[in-house]
Parts: structure tokens; C-alpha cells; sequence
């Protein structure tokens, strides 16, 4: 430890502290402009020197990079340091007059008016002041070196190299985070041109997954994290201080021996950026359903204010159902959820901001228990409903009234007519449908998939959780669609079923089976190509096929396929059956 | 390839071989007792050879004036890192042209210099970085290198001694802050010169953040005359506290300006009236720099009992610096030659720390104002404020570089700056005096 004494105070210090740092533990405050605790010191903006007392006298030196040493004796306020501080906010001032920080820095030293006038002077608040914070970000922090200082003296500034669009930019946003002035904006922007706090991904690239998250510890998003682009940063590491912060975890495969396997893989929602005529991504406030609920969570990117992108609430909504489902170009089938959510949505909508409400229905379909109630009570609140597919959906002309907003044309065919409804949002209850991956999980337990895509049941009224094959189970959205209690109560029936297998300890299994005769099989693996049911194996051992006896449905289709005639159904050999015959002909 | 005729007065030691036939040849300089400094010291143990250049009372000749053998004891010998010998030929001081004739005419004990060093600190390699404006001294260095390569004085085993020792030079590209030694290591590694953040010192970590002796030619070229003819010897040339001769580039208004050799402290009066020839036209002397255009300018009263050794120019606060000597006579202008220094400074700013950044060129904007007859009273304080608050608080020396003179011209020459107020042409114009800078 080390002690010294600043401004009259003595204060014990571990070696190796800046004055700056041991100054702070005093609460001895020092102005900055080119420090960053983060970032190595610059020791260039000169706002932060201070007096030391040395042996051939008084010297100023930048607090910010000079180490502690035993016995120093240090001032921070004597009229040279502010001499010397007054006259770099002075210079600074004369060039960047309404730049905050300067402004502020220079109130609190009682600087009104620079003495000069500078030819160079730029008015901008938001005005490039060199502190150099962002070309070290991205020098020592992130490593990718995309900007630096160009051109010398009063001609420095801030470029990318030959002012062209850097190709080491990793587009990480370092340089905007630490710019004391804003000067350098991030304006990140994803493929359908939304601002990045209503996108459903995270901003940052080290994230609480959601604030009510178990367990609650950040997540590391390794597409955007720094370190796993140029290996530098590690920040977070650094300022965390029980150490928990590990880059060198990765994921793992973990294998698990199982007997029967609940297939929920849940479902993907419809994109609607081919339904032109919605303008989903092409006109703002035009969203979702999944973002208008984001937009309402207490956590989400508004704290659950209902929004326009320009920061008002709405003064009209419309909620289009059925986008995507019950519609022959995309989906013919009913999501069932839509209506109900769609209610939902203007139960909320109309109670946070006011807003008129305006629903679009083709039928509504409040089919659960206390569903048609609350119908009818969202319509006592006052919503709309208009029965009638939209048509389409515009922007409203460039009347004063109607700047930004958009119109929704739609036949109401109730009435007969065709209206066009003014509207500052529209939200767009999109379709449910199958996952992405749904046929390769398929083909990998041998599910079959109805035609809509969703993965058949064994019998949709008496096994509609079972499949074909035996001890694989489908439950929820994965099946087809249905709301939170259809998939509960699916997903305990599956796992009820699961367990009496378990707690029975066996399985009955028919008779009628394929078996291998392994003298006359080649390997070829023609029969486990085809098996519908993931029964053969081959065992390269010894290089023959092999039927698992509990999967096996008996079909048959191996024993056909099989070019040397190894594959047979159990009890069914050609020997076999012609003795069958010969007795019962014998008779 | 003779330089100026020399004077009678000259104490030549460095320069003894200008003017032979051949001087820059291997030759000519085994003839002249070349080399047999580094094959004395190759006798002799690194802290003996360090000892001898102690004795020497040898400062560096770059400007600042720091013992050289003090410096070249600070490179740890222990660490197991390389250790390098770097010549800094920056030369860029304004007034300033000692180390060119040194290389152009003795390139030979330059690299005697830098082998007596790399003994001292057990270093095997080194640099000479040469101006960019000095390219043509490339060549000449280059051709000594390899001259001396090919007789054995350079690469493995010189001279069956066991010392190996491999030189190179490496040319900047023409910015005044590589001067500086921490910005000409930067330049030297192929970055960008700007200074690095000290501590730690190019001693500990220097060239490729490797133990660096980083020293001026003119100091290295010292080296073979104090191994050769012993450090008292040449401590007894100059005075109690600076050993040897300086190198001074008279330049200004005196009849003979050139490159002189002169013991350390040589009375000014005598070197600008005899050395220099007197000054031109028979005018009185004005104002006199002593170290090239940073160093605080004296007034011809100053000069008064002046001699050239660092401590003299120390008690009249100003510095002996790189040697570089102006002088300027009666008419000329001393708001303009302030103005002719800040518009280099201003033109030489890194543009790292802001007060040498702003401050350079507010300074260089006020006095071209003022020269240009529209300054007001309240400048000539705001000159002298900013420089004084410039003066010590910027990232390098070149901050200090460009306040050092501002304040003394400002100071001492106040009545000049009154004489250009608002409106009135300024009154030494027709005398159409340029200060040699």
C-alpha cells in the first residue's frame, strides 16, 4: 500500500492507482474528457492534470496515467491546475461552444466566454471534440483498428482509412457507446428496417434473457459479441467482479438414453412480408402480433406503453385477424388463437392508450369456455368489429391531420360496402404454422405430417396424442394449432400416457414383426432406408442389419425390398408358410 | 565535401577529418586513427567503457542535455530481451544543421559511436533514423554501412573481437515530432509518430518495447574520441559540467554562418564577432537563440558575459540546446520572427494533446493577425497567457517547444508588440529583414 495525500487529505492506496482513481476514493472530483475507465489511459485532453509536489518543485502532470507514489503530495485545485484547465476548455470552447460536457466542465470553472474566435468553430452540439475515446475503443478494445486519427495538428480528425467504408468495421457500436458527444451515432437496423428497440432480440450483446428469467443470469450472444469476432474486449469480464463471465464455455451434446419421447417442438409464425398488400416492413407502425406483445410486456423496449414509432400513442388501431390462415394462397387452415388474442390486443390497446379500435374478422371464433363473454365484453367496451377481410392497407394521404397514418380499405360485408378506416396502427394477427425444422424432427422419429404440415396423431379422437410410432408422443402447437389450455391439457394426457408405460415396466408387442436372417444378409441397408419407422439398424460389427423388435410394425415393406431375401416376417419364412399350406391342402 | 571554411578558433575533434580528401571512406578514416576507439573499448568491460563516457562529462547533444553515460547505464543488462542502439538523425530543429555534415562528412564515426555503445549495454543491433528531408544522407550512411560490412567492421565477429553488431538506417517521412524520441521509436516500428505516454522510458522499453539507447548523432560521434584518447581528455575540453565541444550552426546575421566546432563554453560575444565574422552590415545585435528555435531567445544585453555550456544558458533561463544558433540584428522583427516559430509549430502539432493542438494555432492565428498590424493591447497578454499555460502541461516537448520562445519574445520584447498595435504597418517591414528560420 501506498499513501499519500491529496488535497490535504491522506488517503492509502494499492500500488499502481492513478491519481485519478485514488482522487475518486476521496471524492475529490477531476474533469475528463479523454478518460474511460474501460480504456487505457490517453493522458491528451490535459483536463485532468493535477499539481505534485516534487523535489525540484511544483509539476502539473495528467492524474489520469500518473501513478500513486509513496508520500506524493498532491493538489487539485491550486490556481495552476486551474489555469491550466481553464485554458483547454477555453481552446476546446472556442472550437466546439455548444458541445454539453465542455459546457458543463466550463460552468463549473467559471469560464463564460472563450477570448477567442475560431475560423474552425462548429456550432453542433453533437460536434466531434477528438478526445480519441472511439479510435481507442476500437483499437485496444474490440481490435478491429476500422478508424483513426487522419491528417496532423489542428487538421486531426476522426476518419475511417482513405475516408472510405472500413471493411475491419465489425459494426459492434464501441465507438458510438463511448463518444462523450454523440457525434458518432449506431443506427442499427435489421432487414425490415425497424428501429432495434421493437425487435424481439436483444440490444446488447451480453443480455438478461428477460427480466423475469430463471435463472436470472445474463446470456452471452455469440453473433454479436465482440470477443468472438476479433477476440479482443472482454470487458464484461473485467468488470465483474465475482468472475463469472466465461467466453470458453460452448455447447454441449449431451446424450441420453431414453424409451419414449414427448414431441413438442411448438410452431413458427407466418411471415407477412409476402402479403404485400399489409405493408408489413414497408410502412411503419404496421407489426405483428408477437411484437405488439412484446410492445405491451412491462419489461419490453416501451415498458408497455402502446407506441407509434415517433413516440405518441395511437388515436386509431386496427387489428387484422386471419392473416395467412384460412387463406387458400397461404394457409387454409383456422389458427384458433387469433381471434381470441386479437380481442385481448383490444381490450389492452383501448385501455392503455384510448385508442379507437377497429377489429377485421372473416368469423369470430370465441369457441372456449368463457371465451364468447368475453366477446361480448370488449364489444360492450366499445371496440369495432367489422366483418370483412382488409383488402389492403396504405398510407393515408399527406394531409397535415393525417401525416403518417394509414388507411385500411376493407369490404364490410355486413353492410355491403366497402370503407376505408383512417388508422395510426395497424397489428396484424399473423398465422400459426408448422416449425421450420418440423419434417426433418419428423423423418428423425418417423412421424408422419398431415397435409397442413403439423404432425399426425395416431386417431384424433381415441389416441390423439400417440403416433405411429410407438412411444412417441405429440403434444401442443407442434400437433396443430391451439391455445395454452388445449396444450396443457394435451401435453398431461402424453405424459400421463408416458408414465403408465414406465410404471408397467414393459411393452406388449405384436407378433408380426420383420426379422433378419444374418446368413443371407449382405449389409446393403437397402430395408433401413425405408423402414417407416426407424426400426432397422445396421450393426457394422458384423456388418448385417438389424430389426428393433419394439419398433417394428410389421408392415412388410423391408421383406419386399430386400434383394437377397435375408428380410422376413417373423413366422412368416417362405419355408414356413408353404408347410402351412401343405397341411391345410393335406387334409 | 567541405561544409564552410573553418575557423581558426574551432577546437575540431568530431570535425577533425572535414576537409581530408575522401573524409567520408573507410580509408581515409583508418588513416586518421578510425576505429581504434571501438577496438580499445572491445579491451574493455561494458561498466568501464559506461565509466569512461561518465568521466567524459559527455551530455547528449539532441537538446535536453542529459548525461550520456548516465542514460546508458539505465538499459537493464540483465533482461533477456535484444537490445537496441538507435541514432535519432531527425534533425529538425530550425537552426539546426549539425548532424548532416557529421553523417555527409564522417559517416565512419557515426558508426564507430554507435558500436561503442552497443559494447556498453551489450546491444547487436541498431538504427540510425534519418530525417526524411535527409534522404540523400542514405545513401551516404548506407555506403559506409556497407563499406564497413564488407572490411569487417560491422556484422559477425568485427574484427575478431567476438562482438557482433548489424546497423541499418531507416528514413521518416518528414514530421518534426519524430524528433522526439518516443514518437521516432513509433516511427521507427512503422507506426505513426506520435509520442508514447512515459513512463516507461525507451531505456527500459524502447524500439519493439526492447532496452533502447536512443542518443543524437553528434553524442555518438563523440563516443570514439573519448575511448581513443581517454574521457578526461575530453572532459578537460569543455568546462566542470559539460565535457568536449558542441557543434554550432551559426545561422541569423553574421557575416560567416556555418557548422563550428567549439570547446564547451566558448563566450558567445567572441563566437559571433570572431567565429561568425561580426554580424552584417555592422548592425548592433538584437536578439540571440542559442539552441535552435524552441530554446527562450536572450536579448543582446543577455549575451553580455554569455558562454556556450549548459549551465550558463540555464542561469539565463534559457538552454545550449541542440546548438543551433540565431542571431538577429537590430532590425529585425520580433513579432514576426515569434510569428515565423508558431506557424512552424502550429504546422509540426501531432494534434494529440489539445493545448499544443488549439494552442499552436491560436498562437500562430494572433501573431499573424498582430504582425499584420490588427492586434490589440489585450493580445499581447493573451500570447503570453496561453503559451505560459501551454508551457509544461502538453503531452510532449513539442508543446513546451513552441511556449519557451513565445514567452520570452513576449516578455522581453513587449515595446515591439505595441509598436504593431491596431492600424500601424509594422516599422521594421522596410527593412525587410527574414529571420533565417
Amino acid at each position: 500500500m501506498i499513501r499519500l495525500t491529496i488535497d490535504g487529505k491522506t488517503t492509502e492506496v494499492e500500488r499502481g492507482t492513478t491519481l485519478l482513481h485514488a482522487a475518486r476514493f476521496l471524492d475529490i472530483k477531476i474533469p475528463t474528457l479523454c478518460y474511460h475507465p474501460l480504456i487505457k489511459p490517453f493522458a491528451a485532453c490535459r483536463l485532468c492534470v493535477v499539481e505534485v509536489k516534487r523535489s525540484w518543485g511544483m509539476e502539473l502532470v495528467p492524474s489520469c496515467h500518473v501513478a500513486c507514489q509513496e508520500g506524493m503530495e498532491v493538489s487539485t485545485g491550486s490556481s495552476h491546475v486551474l489555469a491550466a484547465r481553464r485554458l483547454v476548455l477555453e481552446l476546446m470552447l472556442a472550437r466546439w461552444p455548444n458541445v454539453p460536457i465542455l459546457r458543463k466542465y466550463a460552468a463549473e470553472l467559471g469560464l463564460e466566454k472563450p477570448r477567442f474566435a475560431s475560423p474552425l468553430r462548429d456550432e453542433r452540439e453533437d460536434a466531434c471534440i477528438l478526445c480519441g475515446l472511439c479510435v481507442r475503443a476500437c483499437d485496444e478494445v474490440v481490435g478491429a483498428s476500422a478508424i483513426s486519427f487522419a491528417e496532423r495538428g489542428i487538421g486531426r480528425r476522426v476518419a475511417t482509412p482513405f475516408n472510405l467504408e472500413s471493411e475491419s468495421c465489425i459494426a459492434c457500436g464501441a465507438c458510438a457507446l463511448v463518444c462523450p458527444t454523440s457525434y458518432i451515432k449506431f443506427e442499427a437496423e435489421d432487414h425490415r428496417g425497424k428501429p432495434p428497440e421493437f425487435l424481439l432480440d436483444p440490444n446488447t450483446a451480453i443480455y438478461m434473457p428477460t427480466a423475469q428469467a430463471v435463472p436470472k443470469v445474463p446470456s452471452i450472444d455469440r453473433d454479436s459479441c465482440i470477443h468472438f469476432q476479433t477476440g479482443g474486449c472482454q470487458k464484461c469480464v473485467e468488470v465483474c467482479e465475482p468472475g463469472a463471465v466465461n467466453h470458453k464455455m460452448v455447447d454441449e451434446e449431451i446424450e441420453v438414453e431414453v424409451g419414449q419421447v414427448l414431441v413438442a417442438i411448438g410452431y413458427d409464425t407466418f411471415d407477412p412480408t409476402p402479403m404485400a398488400q399489409y405493408a408489413y416492413g414497408r410502412l411503419d407502425n404496421v407489426y405483428t402480433g408477437l411484437e405488439v406483445e412484446r410492445m405491451l410486456n412491462s419489461t419490453g423496449p416501451t415498458g408497455g406503453r402502446v407506441l407509434l414509432k415517433n413516440g405518441k400513442p395511437p388515436r386509431a388501431v386496427g387489428i387484422v385477424h386471419c392473416v395467412g390462415s384460412r387463406d387458400e394462397n397461404y394457409h387454409r387452415y383456422c389458427s384458433r388463437v387469433c381471434c381470441m388474442y386479437a380481442l385481448k390486443f383490444a381490450h389492452v390497446v383501448k385501455e392503455r392508450s384510448g385508442a379507437e379500435i377497429y377489429n377485421f374478422y372473416i368469423d369470430m371464433r370465441a369457441f372456449g369456455k368463457g371465451y364468447e363473454e368475453f366477446y361480448s365484453r370488449v364489444l360492450n367496451e366499445g371496440a369495432n368489429v367489422i366483418r370483412g377481410k382488409v383488402a389492403e392497407v396504405v398510407q393515408a394521404g399527406w394531409s397535415k391531420q393525417k401525416e403518417g397514418a394509414l388507411l385500411l380499405r376493407c369490404e364490410d360485408t355486413l353492410i355491403g360496402r366497402f370503407r376505408e378506416i383512417p388508422v395510426d396502427m395497424v397489428i396484424l394477427c399473423n398465422a400459426i404454422e408448422p416449425r421450420r425444422d418440423a419434417e426433418q424432427v419428423g423423418r428423425l422419429f418417423g412421424l408422419s405430417r398431415s397435409p397442413d404440415g403439423f404432425f399426425l396423431e395416431r386417431h384424433p379422437k381415441l389416441d390423439p396424442v400417440a403416433t405411429m410410432t410407438d412411444g412417441i408422443f405429440v403434444a401442443g402447437c407442434a400437433q396443430g394449432p391451439k391455445d395454452i389450455p388445449d396444450v396443457v391439457a394435451q401435453a398431461c394426457a402424453a405424459a400421463a400416457r408416458m408414465m403408465a408405460t414406465i410404471s408397467k415396466g414393459e411393452v406388449e408387442i405384436d407378433p408380426v414383426r420383420a426379422e433378419v436372417m444374418e446368413e443371407y444378409c449382405s449389409g446393403c441397408r437397402v430395408c433401413s432406408a425405408l423402414c417407416p419407422y426407424s426400426a432397422i439398424s445396421y450393426v457394422a460389427e458384423r456388418k448385417v442389419s438389424q430389426v428393433n423388435s419394439a419398433l417394428c410394425k410389421g408392415c412388410g415393406t423391408c421383406v419386399a425390398a430386400c434383394p437377397s431375401g435375408a428380410m422376413t416376417g417373423y413366422g412368416f419364412t417362405d419355408r414356413q408358410i408353404n408347410a402351412e399350406l401343405e397341411g391345410v391342402l393335406a387334409v | 565535401m567541405l561544409y564552410n571554411e573553418p575557423s581558426p578558433l574551432e577546437t575540431r575533434v568530431l570535425t577533425r577529418r572535414f576537409g581530408l580528401p575522401n573524409s567520408a571512406s573507410l580509408d581515409t578514416y583508418l588513416a586518421t586513427e578510425g576505429y581504434q576507439g571501438f577496438l580499445k573499448a572491445a579491451g574493455m568491460k561494458p561498466e568501464e567503457i559506461i565509466e569512461e563516457v561518465k568521466i567524459s562529462n559527455l551530455r547528449g547533444r539532441g537538446g535536453a542535455g542529459f548525461p550520456a553515460g548516465m542514460k546508458w547505464s539505465f538499459v537493464p543488462r540483465t533482461s533477456p530481451k535484444p537490445k537496441y542502439i538507435v541514432v535519432n538523425a531527425d534533425e529538425s530543429e530550425p537552426g539546426t544543421c549539425k548532424d548532416r555534415v557529421l553523417i555527409e562528412n564522417d559517416p565512419h564515426q557515426l558508426i564507430e559511436g554507435v558500436l561503442i555503445a552497443g559494447l556498453a549495454v551489450g546491444a547487436h543491433a541498431g538504427y540510425i533514423y534519418v530525417r526524411g528531408e535527409y534522404r540523400y544522407l542514405i545513401e551516404i550512411m548506407d555506403q559506409a554501412i556497407a563499406e564497413a560490412y564488407a572490411n569487417g567492421w560491422l556484422g559477425k565477429n568485427i574484427r575478431g573481437t567476438g562482438f557482433d553488431f548489424d546497423l541499418y538506417t531507416h528514413t521518416g517521412a518528414g514530421a518534426y515530432e519524430c524528433g522526439e524520441e518516443s514518437a521516432l521509436l513509433e516511427s521507427l516500428e512503422g507506426k505513426r509518430g506520435i509520442p508514447r505516454i512515459r513512463p516507461p522510458f525507451p531505456a527500459v522499453v524502447g524500439a519493439f518495447q526492447c532496452p533502447t539507447v536512443l542518443n543524437n548523432v553528434e553524442t555518438f560521434c563523440a563516443a570514439p574520441a573519448i575511448l581513443r584518447d581517454g574521457g578526461a581528455a575530453f572532459a578537460a575540453l569543455g568546462v566542470p559540467r559539460a565535457g568536449g565541444t558542441k557543434m554550432i550552426c551559426l545561422t541569423g546575421h553574421v557575416n560567416k554562418p556555418g557548422v563550428y566546432e567549439l570547446r564547451m563554453g566558448f563566450p558567445v560575444k567572441q563566437m559571433i564577432e570572431e567565429v561568425g565574422g561580426g554580424i552584417r552590415n555592422g548592425r548592433k545585435l538584437k536578439a540571440f537563440i542559442p539552441g535552435g528555435s524552441s530554446c527562450p531567445v536572450l536579448t543582446a544585453e543577455e549575451c553580455e558575459g554569455l558562454t556556450m555550456d549548459y549551465d550558463a544558458m540555464a542561469a539565463r533561463k534559457t538552454m545550449l540546446g541542440s546548438g543551433g544558433v540565431i542571431v538577429m540584428d537590430e532590425d529585425t522583427c520580433m513579432v514576426k520572427a515569434a510569428m515565423r516559430i508558431m506557424r512552424f509549430y502550429a504546422h509540426e502539432s501531432c494534434g494529440w494533446c489539445i493545448p499544443c493542438r488549439e494552442g499552436t494555432t491560436w498562437l500562430r492565428k494572433i501573431l499573424v493577425r498582430f504582425h499584420e498590424s490588427g492586434g490589440t493591447r489585450g493580445d499581447i497578454d493573451l500570447v503570453g497567457d496561453i503559451a505560459r499555460n501551454m508551457l509544461g502541461r502538453t503531452f510532449c516537448p513539442l508543446g513546451d517547444a513552441a511556449a519557451m520562445p513565445t514567452i520570452s519574445i513576449v516578455e522581453k520584447f513587449r515595446s515591439e508588440f505595441e509598436e504593431h498595435l491596431s492600424g500601424r504597418p509594422c516599422p521594421y517591414e522596410s527593412a525587410s529583414h527574414m529571420v533565417t528560420v
